[in-house]
């Protein structure tokens, strides 16, 4: 059966300690003035004394029908064999149609190649050494869950299957792959 | 204060600029100068009058190539890798709009030097000799040729349009009158534009053209203001993020481009002025270059106002 890489986050479970953020720096080289994952500290929600915050990641949904790659002249947004949305530097002209399309805003220019990047659930790397991603193995409070969501017995099928989830936008059709489980005290804010 | 979690400086969701709004006026500019004038060599050849040497249809040879060469110019400028441009040429994803633009701009951007070719056959000649018998060739298809150039048009004047509203998250743009309205102010702005060059390089006693060209003027404002109340009202109509999209005409420096530029310069000048003003203005030069440029005026603050507004509201 193919795979089906989704990522889950635990929106309880989330500090917003940004581990991910510069783990993923790290990881992926990523040049210090750009990003590929945020986890925004929405808030404070609610009324004094009790207050909250929303944390909101930020980061490629690797959607299903995925408006980047629908939109890029030439095929160099494209979908992998294995589902993940990745850029083939070689075809990209920069015409940055792709960073307009995608809903989610998380495309952006890569200053030292010129060409657009974002997060590919380190496919190149992590990924194909059969590892977790790098946000994933290093975040404190375990909030995130990745894995082949084809695979009833994967840790991200049972998650999905058992708790109550969201995605971001989803009324745009783009089907994304990374789940949200909302916090408790939160209401759902897409 | 500042966040943790980095700079938004690469959220900002204005990602196309005013290069490419430059470039969508150039390309409509082009488009609808050659679809007024070969619509004019038509109506002229089927009342059986002379179609040659018109200043007007002299005016869109010179504008169609020069103005969508301008805005290839400033598109290629505006890519991060302007060097690696051919790569679009040689690749081809067909659920692409701009894939079938560039296959469209392929065919229209040669038949554009035709073009100029056929109009100004003789002042070529006169220089470059060796053409002739090329011209000949041309000459003998050069019916099919303006349908096909015609019909070009048509698809590079809609196409900027559909451009846009491919993008699904902005609700501004991703409208089905989008495409409707490029093509009508690309109308609109291409017999203005005509109207300008030949009144001021040529001669415009050759002909009454001019005043032909300029009476398409009100029923082509007519569809374009119907295009941007429908656009308006639809979002009205469209869910939350669309109708807060409607403040886009109401408020911010967008809002005053919108009502003085696009409503003000583009239509209510021209329109009011080619009623209120007195019979005898109406001939004149002046009265022609400054409505005329009024028209020109407002659509490249319409295609600004696009550009720019349409991207700050998100879905
Ligand atoms: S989130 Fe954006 S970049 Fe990622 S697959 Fe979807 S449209 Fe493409
Ligand atoms: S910037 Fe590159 S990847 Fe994005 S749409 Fe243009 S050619 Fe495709």
């Amino acid at each position: 059966m193919t795979k089906r890489y989704v990522m889950v986050h635990d929106e309880n479970k989330c500090i917003g300690c940004q581990a991910c953020n510069v783990a993923c720096r790290s990881e992926n080289s990523t040049p210090d003035a750009v990003t590929r994952i945020q986890v925004r500290i929405e808030g404070p929600h609610g009324h004094y004394p009790d207050l909250h915050f929303k944390y909101h990641r930020v980061s490629c949904q690797q959607c299903e029908n995925a408006p980047c790659v629908e939109v890029c002249p030439t095929g160099a947004a494209y979908v992998g064999d294995d589902g993940i949305i990745s850029i083939n530097k070689d075809k990209c002209v920069g015409c940055q149609y792709c960073i307009a399309a995608c809903p989610y805003k998380v495309r952006f220019i890569n200053p030292e190649t010129r060409v657009p990047d974002k997060c590919d659930f380190c496919k190149h790397s992590r990924l194909a050494e059969g590892k977790q991603p790098a946000c994933v193995s290093v975040c404190p409070t375990d909030a995130l869950t990745f894995g082949d969501a084809n695979d009833p017995s994967s840790d991200v099928a049972q998650l999905l299957d058992t708790r109550i989830h969201f995605q971001d936008k989803a009324h745009l059709g783009t089907k994304p792959r990374v789940y949200r489980i909302p916090g408790k005290r939160g209401g759902i804010n897409q | 204060m500042n966040n943790i979690w980095g700079s938004m400086e690469q959220y900002d969701p204005v990602v196309w600029n005013w290069m490419i709004a430059v470039y969508l006026f150039m390309a409509g500019l082009s488009a609808g100068s050659v679809m007024v004038a070969i619509g004019l060599r038509w109506y002229k050849r089927s009342r059986g009058l002379p179609v040659e040497g018109l200043p007007v249809i002299k005016a869109s040879a010179i504008i169609g190539p020069a103005a969508i060469c301008a805005g290839m110019a400033l598109l290629v400028f505006d890519l991060t890798k302007p060097f690696d441009f051919y790569l679009i040429l040689l690749n081809y994803n067909l659920t692409s709009v701009m894939a079938w633009g560039v296959l469209v701009l392929l065919l229209y951007i040669p038949l554009m030097f035709v073009y100029f070719a056929l109009v100004f056959q003789q002042v070529l000649l006169e220089r470059v000799p060796a053409l002739t018998g090329l011209i000949n060739v041309l000459r003998v298809i050069e019916q099919p040729l303006l349908k096909l150039m015609f019909v070009l048009a048509i698809g590079v004047a809609i196409y900027t349009g559909f451009l846009l509203s491919a993008m699904i998250s902005y609700p501004i743009l991703n409208t089905a009158v989008l495409p409707a309205l490029f093509l009508a102010s690309a109308l609109s702005m291409g017999s203005a534009s005509n109207i300008l060059l030949a009144t001021l390089a040529f001669n415009k006693s050759d002909s009454d053209c001019i005043e032909q060209v300029h009476r398409i003027e009100y029923p082509v404002a007519f569809n374009e203001a119907l295009c941007l109340v429908l656009l308006f009202v639809g979002l009205n109509f469209s869910g939350p993020a669309a109708q807060a999209a409607t403040a886009a005409i109401s408020s911010g420096v967008w809002a005053q481009v919108f009502w003085f530029g696009v409503v003000g310069l583009g239509l209510a000048v021209p329109v009011l002025a080619s009623t209120l003003a007195p019979v005898a203005w109406r001939h004149s030069k002046a009265f022609l270059i400054g409505v005329s440029s009024c028209t020109i005026l407002g659509v490249l603050a319409l295609r600004h106002f696009v550009v720019y507004a349409g991207q700050m509201y998100i879905s």
